[in-house]
């Protein structure tokens, strides 16, 4: 049951990731702005190294930080996202029948015999994400993200789980492939079930809250280019007076980018009832949510004393 | 203050006083806080805290308690919760420490009281299949087959016990729906399975002499069930508790109660024994046979739980007799975003078996316009039908009795 002492992160690692202070500052060159909260989990996934269970609302930005963190390490990211009915042919590997077959007839067309060792080789190999990630040739480590692993069925859960543990895995035809460089690993998870406790168990835990007004109109600055600052604090305001509205769904950070662009498009230099009536669809996406808020008022939204 | 101690067994301490407050850490989870002390070790509280957060907790709702515990043994330092300004976070006070259990192995199948395998009632079965196992059901019954139609409301405490145990092995099943997932068939399908169908060929010289076909799995429908724990709804809530961990265990089912607020039950019920689940699920809704706030209970349920993907596509059942203290209004509101999520609505009225009844009460009303289908559940006999009534498919007529 218990782990085996690990020899922590390579040196390479290590390297672009000394300590947490200097991972913050590694993310926000690559305009990821984060708080200590989720750089102290990073920075625990990567040097344990242990994978990271990341939670949060929907648009908190879970998809984004191993994004991230694989533009710093300089590593690609592998991404598997998982939906229902999600299998290992789809996630780990699957034989290239068709190319099989051309090859058998071609050999047959120029009279050559084909052995059937030869037909199954890393050629008709097809790599799905989880081998992608496994046989990653360096020299970093590649980042691994199991996106929405709830989504999945819970045998492909505990599947995928064990394959990570070991870092290796057996096709019956080739013989087993360990990893050189183990992925590392971030997983997230929109909590629609529980995920199983023997997986919890093996991952670090992070739950992302949504970012203070202030860290949102940054981040909005960050990713809308031309933006004047009073207007991106004014629309983080916004949105999150939005957000204690009663809504289907409440605006995430997509969201708040999205109505500055959309704003800074029109030419709005301020957020006035005016503009966030004209604007109010890239922000609230459906037609319950805009009615609740049209009730509240334009004004109220914009800012404007009541 | 950190420098003085040995990272180990700081980490070992901490980690120790939050298993006895009842979170599930363990030696592990321990190990990797005092590695990462060591890895870097945390000049300010603040980084004290997430690296203990990070690497003790493990989700969401244990998030209360933890903080409550770092508090207190880094005391006044800061408070964690505040700091985070997570208005929605539980307060620590409000928080209470969940019983420990070791169940962490796969939910089984359903076990019968009496080591039989347990009789199936509605599930894929109809007609002839349907009719003997409900025979079965009754032959278990024995001695108790008199209770078949009382109503819970007139059982006996001891009653109760033995119905407790005979509603237990209903299982609720939801109807089948086409997955994306397929298999492979001989008979002649939907599809041809191009790479079995090449495999296959291997064998006949790469000339494919037999199609394989694939066909689409199916698979239920998932569950879930929403069962008012009121006051006005004791009497009933007693046993239907027990409909709702035969589901669990059985049939996968997700179970929530309410009454003055929502509780996700599915872990507490989600143990093999029924008194122990029966127990837990006590332990973890606090608010039983208080009033019914049916629309807020609702809006938890859909903004909460049903819109990240619970009820989508889903049967759900709502076991509640309607009488709520908030605004009909609010009430249909909430049905309505239910029903654009829901494949059914099934609502289970105890009170519609009393004679004269009609479902005029504010909430009652306003809701039965949003359900699929409206029955008692009053007795065992009613809890058949519901059965039935579950696994029914949306083409069917909904069965207004």
């Amino acid at each position: 049951m218990t782990e085996p002492a690990r020899p922590g992160a390579e040196a390479g690692v290590v390297e672009r990731v000394p300590d947490v202070d200097a991972l913050v500052g590694a993310l926000d060159s690559v305009d990821y702005l984060t708080d200590t909260g989720l750089a102290t989990a990073l920075f625990m996934a990567v040097r344990l190294p242990q994978p990271l269970l990341l939670e949060g609302e929907a648009g908190v930005g879970k998809t984004e930080a191993a994004k991230a963190l694989a533009r710093i390490l300089d590593t690609p990211l592998i991404r598997l996202q998982c939906y229902e009915g999600i299998d290992a042919a789809e996630a780990l590997y699957e034989w290239n029948y068709t190319k099989q077959l051309l090859s058998i007839r071609l050999a047959e067309s120029q009279g050559e015999r084909l052995a059937q060792t030869e037909l199954f080789t890393a050629d008709y190999l097809l790599q799905r994400p989880l081998l992608r990630a496994l046989e990653h040739p360096g020299p970093r480590p590649a980042v691994l993200l199991i996106d929405e692993l709830d989504r999945a069925d819970d045998d492909f859960e505990a599947f995928t789980f064990e394959l990570l543990a070991e870092s290796s895995v057996t096709i019956p035809e080739l013989g087993t492939v360990h990893a050189v460089h183990p992925p590392i690993v971030v997983l997230t998870s929109n909590r629609t079930r529980d995920l199983h406790d023997a997986l919890k168990r093996r991952c670090l835990y992070h739950w992302i809250d949504f970012p203070s007004p202030a860290r949102t109109a940054e981040i909005i600055r960050r990713r809308v280019p031309g933006s004047a600052e009073p207007l991106a604090l004014a629309t983080a305001a916004a949105v999150s007076r939005l957000r204690t509205l009663e809504l289907d769904k409440h605006p995430g950070i997509a969201e708040a980018i999205d109505w500055v662009a959309a704003l800074t498009l029109l030419g709005a230099h301020r957020l006035d009832a005016e503009a966030v009536g004209a604007t109010l669809g890239s922000v609230l996406k459906s037609r319950d949510d805009q009615a609740v808020a049209r009730e509240r008022g334009m004004a109220w939204i914009a800012g404007a004393a009541q | 203050m950190i420098g003085t101690v040995q990272p180990a067994s700081m980490a070992a301490a901490f980690a120790d006083a939050l298993h006895t407050a009842g979170l599930p850490v363990n030696p592990e989870r321990a190990g990797r806080f005092a590695r990462a002390l060591m890895l870097a070790p945390p000049r300010t509280v603040d980084r004290l805290y997430w690296m203990a957060r990070i690497s003790l907790v493990s989700d969401h709702s244990q998030l209360g308690i933890f903080d409550a515990l770092f508090t207190a043994v880094f005391t006044g330092v800061l408070d964690p919760a505040e700091q985070r300004g997570d208005p929605t976070a539980p307060s620590a006070i409000q928080a209470q420490p969940r019983p420990r259990s070791d169940s962490s192995g796969p939910v089984g199948r359903q076990q019968s009281v009496t080591g039989d395998p347990p009789p199936r009632i509605g599930g894929d079965g109809a007609g002839d299949g349907a009719d003997c196992e409900r025979e079965g059901v009754l032959a278990v019954a024995g001695s108790e087959e008199r209770l078949g139609d009382t109503s819970f409301a007139e059982l006996t405490d001891d009653e109760v016990t033995q119905m407790r145990r005979l509603v237990q092995r209903i299982v609720l099943a939801a109807p089948l729906r086409l997955t994306r997932r397929t298999r492979a068939t001989h008979r002649v399908a939907e599809r041809i399975d191009v790479r079995r169908t090449l495999r296959r060929a291997q064998r006949t010289g790469g000339d494919p002499v037999r199609p394989v076909h694939r066909t689409r799995r199916r698979r239920h429908r998932r569950l879930v069930l929403l069962c008012d724990v009121s006051g006005s709804m004791e009497p009933y809530a007693r046993v239907f508790l027990s409909l709702l961990q035969g589901a669990v265990s059985g049939a996968s089912a997700e179970a929530f109660v309410f009454s003055t607020r929502l509780t996700r039950l599915t872990r507490a019920l989600a143990v093999q024994d029924p008194d122990e689940a029966l127990a837990r699920a006590a332990a973890a809704a606090p608010d039983w046979s208080g009033g019914t706030r049916l629309a807020e209970s609702l809006r938890r349920f859909v903004t909460d739980h049903g819109r990240r993907g619970i009820a989508r596509g889903a049967v759900v059942v709502i076991l509640s007799d309607g009488w709520a203290t908030d605004e009909p209004a609010d009430v249909a509101v909430q049905m309505a975003r239910l029903r654009r999520l829901a494949y059914r609505i099934v609502w289970v009225n105890p009170r519609q078996a009393a004679p004269g009844f009609a479902p005029t009460v504010g909430g009652m009303a306003a809701a039965l316009p949003f359900c699929d289908a409206f029955v008692s559940g009053h007795s065992y006999a009613a809890l058949e039908e519901l059965a039935a009534t579950v696994a029914a498919t949306r083409n069917l007529p909904p069965s207004h009795s």
